[in-house]
């Protein structure tokens, strides 16, 4: 039988997680040579909006950066680097702000920044609206899919939401590729991996290095 | 668009799928001229629009990459609005299977639906297989004279005094195709080797080494239980110019960076060996005979447009014709033809005895602190392999576990599924234990979510499906394709010998999971038309799912009265045709089909060249 030899890093995965490990911290490796499917992403998404230099959209911005990593559990240093060619934050914001609640979730956001609790005042005890709006904002960050706020209210409240017929619109290649559900399991999307031959022989990295601040 | 007349072809092949692809390189390296008529559309220079498509469907269905489309404006499309379509597992739901406007292959719907589907494209439906190539047991080949079942092949394993082996041809059908494997871990159940592998094993996953420790002394009907890596076309080097594995864990549907094998490499090699030409967007509707018994000519039709009007048609003449359309269209286009009066078919074999591995699903979730790390590596590196054969074959069927590194994907559609249940409070994955309603975020979200998705596996059991002649395909007498082509109609039913595999399957999923401490999610699911009740009577159900290998309706065998072809592949009827690829095989066993069917085209192409030397 061939090597089981997993209890003990092989060279082979040792290098692999080492490579990975580095390219966890410095997310340019996406655009870079490291030619995986990743490629074809840039050229294909279309960019929400060019960065303005107007504070209110800076601060609107951050903002929802703020609320995004509360919500999320993901730092925001990791949702958006301060070095970012991606830039998935302005599709995100882009694609959140054609929502009518939008103004208010933030708005309740800013109000309990400081409360301890409130993640659970925003995902479970705010109206409807802006409920299910933090929801679809969440979905976003993890899954790179926009589901209908009001799609998720009827799941949430049928008898069987197995059989309700709900499909989300993926909002780009980029955003696919960008979700953070798989570096929530220590790993890469389906279809997108930055990492080497061999690297799934060991354990990933720790989950702190996915998700938390350098 | 009119046949090049100038292009005088040797021999015309109907399929650019693995089976036409490599049957037109090696006779196109042999100096012969061969022409392939391809349904679908053409090879395009590199895959970037296939992985946008895929990046961004809603919903990653194994034909999602490909063309024709399948959705148009958020619906399936419509069959009868596609010039060469196909079918797609999203059409086999409760609501789709039995409607012709959702559904290409028409399921009669008195039994079970048939649950696997296949491309019409440029390298046809290898382009999103996994990449499995194991070999078949000597067993496989001799289930009559063995175990007193079905029928013996042709041919053998081993080459013997009194027949045919493929030995020889699988070491080049794995050269070919760039397997990866040791023969000290598949030289087992009679298998031997006479060559190495063109490439080291791949390595396992930790899904791989953990169910090993677990299963290392566990025995079932006193078989003993091992976990071995599976051969796969699969590069564990550089090799062809193509790239190694980087784990991108999506060979099904495409792989991001051709490390994994698909006929596309093939039909480049066969393209440039300047001798071969192919006719995209091309479907040939009619094989004609002549007075004496021999194909005459093709007739095709050509469009541009996925969905709009035929440019033309047109009908191409060579010395032998070889038809690689698949086990339904292949046999589809010979029932078709000659104004429906069929052709290749004195045995009325013909569409009969469809086969598939009806594969039985089970997954489970180890317990904490014994995490698996799946989603990460080939969708499979591994499986346990020995119970594919043994005297039990005389009851029941036999099957292969295949274990999936892909976490829950494949069964309850995760990542996906448990992210929107601990978001949205809700409980369709069966791990939201908390209030319905209430959602999860920040911290908890993340520890609980990565708390689960990091302990999911799951085992596919693929089980040999019996050869049932009332299992076939016929023309719809009702419904047609945009070009007026009687759509395939579809009768399917899974046998008893069949259904007490899988019972024993259902078993042994539960074994191993008990092995390991894990906690086993399988469950059949509500009103799901691909489900079957056992023991009768029980209430108890089991669903099953297609694996994609559709074999049989156009069997090899020793006698014309009872076989399409013979061993050589070759029509009994018609001597200057031959029908290749899974269609051919008698029986299904329990391996992937794609490797034995590689082997058996190399094994044809050497024939029909002989043949065309002796004319």
């Amino acid at each position: 039988m061939s090597d089981l030899k997993h209890k003990k890093q092989g060279p082979i995965a040792q290098d692999a997680n080492e490579r990975a490990i580095i390219a966890l911290t410095r997310r340019t490796v996406l655009t870079g040579a490291a030619a995986t499917a990743a490629a074809a992403v840039g050229p294909v998404s279309t960019q929400a909006a060019a960065p303005t230099r107007n504070p209110q959209t800076d601060k609107q911005l951050d903002l929802f950066l703020e609320l995004s990593a509360v919500l999320t559990g993901v730092a925001k240093a990791k949702l958006a680097p301060a070095v970012d060619p991606i830039k998935i934050k302005l599709e995100y914001l882009a694609q959140a702000k054609k929502e009518h609640a939008f103004g208010q979730l933030l708005d309740l956001f800013s109000r309990n920044k400081g409360a301890p609790n409130v993640g659970d005042i925003i995902c479970n005890k705010s109206e409807p609206n802006v409920r299910f709006l933090a929801r679809s904002i969440m979905l976003m960050w993890y899954l790179g899919v926009w589901y209908d706020p009001k799609d998720l209210r009827r799941l949430a409240e049928s008898p069987k939401p197995e059989d309700e017929k709900v499909l989300p619109v993926v909002i780009s290649s980029k955003a696919y590729t960008q979700g953070w559900v798989w570096r929530v399991a220590q790993t890469h999307p389906m279809g997108a991996s930055e990492w080497t031959f061999g690297h799934w022989a060991t354990k990933p990295p720790e989950l702190d290095r996915f998700i938390k601040s350098a | 668009m009119c046949a090049d007349k100038t292009f005088d072809a040797d021999v015309v092949i109907v399929g650019s799928g693995i089976a036409g692809a490599l049957i037109a390189k090696q006779l196109g390296l042999s100096g012969r001229k061969v022409l392939i008529l391809e349904a679908g559309a053409e090879m395009p220079p590199d895959i970037d629009e296939y992985m946008n498509r895929f990046f961004t469907a809603p919903i990653k269905a194994t034909e999602i990459p490909y063309t024709p489309e399948l959705f148009t404006n958020r619906k399936l499309t419509d069959p009868k609005t596609v010039n060469a379509g196909r079918p797609t597992v999203l059409s086999l739901t409760k609501d789709s299977w039995l409607k012709p406007e959702e559904s290409y292959m028409i399921q009669d719907g008195k039994k079970l639906p048939f649950g696997s589907t296949y491309e019409r494209i440029n390298g046809g439906t290898v382009r999103h297989w996994l990449g499995t190539s194991l070999r078949f047991v000597p067993s496989d080949f001799e289930m009559q004279k063995r175990y007193g079942r079905f029928v013996d092949w042709p041919l053998r394993y081993d080459n013997d005094d009194k027949g045919i082996g493929l030995k020889a041809w699988y070491a080049e059908a794995e050269k070919e195709i760039g397997v990866s494997a040791e023969v000290k871990d598949q030289e087992h159940l009679g298998i031997t080797f006479d060559q190495k592998y063109p490439m080291p094993a791949i390595p396992l996953s930790v899904v791989d080494t953990t169910i090993s420790d677990a299963v290392s002394d566990l025995k079932y009907d006193g078989i003993l239980l091992k976990v071995r890596s599976t051969p796969a076309g699969r590069n564990s080097q550089p090799y062809q110019n193509r790239r190694v594995c980087a784990g991108n864990t999506n060979c099904i549907p495409i792989c991001p960076i051709q490390a994994k094998y698909d006929p596309s490499v093939t039909l480049a090699d066969a393209l440039r060996t300047g001798n071969v030409k192919i006719l995209y967007c091309t479907v040939a509707y009619d094989v004609v005979i002549d007075v004496n018994g021999r194909v005459r000519e093709i007739k095709y039709i050509q469009y541009k447009e996925d969905k709009g009007p035929r440019t033309g048609s047109d009908s191409v003449s060579a010395k032998a014709y070889v038809l690689a359309a698949n086990a339904i269209e292949t046999p589809r286009l010979l029932l078709m033809s000659m104004d429906r009066k069929g052709v290749a078919n004195s045995s009325g074999l013909v569409g009969k005895n469809l086969m598939d591995h009806p594969l039985y699903l089970a997954w489970a979730l180890m317990p904490k602190g014994k995490e698996v790390y799946p989603y990460r590596g080939p969708l499979s590196t591994a499986g346990i392999e020995d119970l594919r054969d043994g005297e039990f074959r005389s009851e029941r069927a036999a099957f292969r576990i295949e274990i999936g590194n892909e976490g829950w994907n494949f069964p309850i559609g995760d990542p996906d599924t448990t992210t929107l249940d601990f978001i949205n409070g809700l409980n369709v994955s069966s791990l939201n234990d908390v209030p319905k309603g209430q959602g999860l975020f920040g911290h908890e979200l993340v520890t609980k979510l990565n708390g689960v998705l990091t302990r999911q596996f799951r085992l596919g059991f693929l089980v040999e499906q019996s050869p049932d002649e009332s299992n076939q395909v016929t023309l719809s007498n009702k419904f047609t394709d945009r070009l007026g082509l009687p759509r395939p109609q579809i009768t399917y039913d899974l046998s008893d010998y069949t259904k007490k595999g899988m019972a024993e399957a259902k078993k042994v999923a539960t074994l191993i999971f008990d092995r390991l401490g894990a906690t086993e999610f399988t469950r059949a699911k509500r009103d799901n038309p691909s489900q079957f009740e056992w023991p009768v009577g029980s209430g108890q159900r089991i669903d099953f799912y297609g694996s994609g290998h559709i074999v049989g309706t156009y069997r090899m065998g020793t006698d014309r009265s009872s076989s399409v072809v013979n061993a050589d592949q070759r029509s009994w009827d018609h001597d200057n045709l031959y029908l290749v690829g899974s269609g051919t095989f008698p029986t299904v066993a329990t391996a992937n089909p794609t490797l034995t069917l590689a082997a058996l085209s190399l094994r044809t192409a050497e024939k029909i060249n002989q043949a065309l030397t002796l004319r």
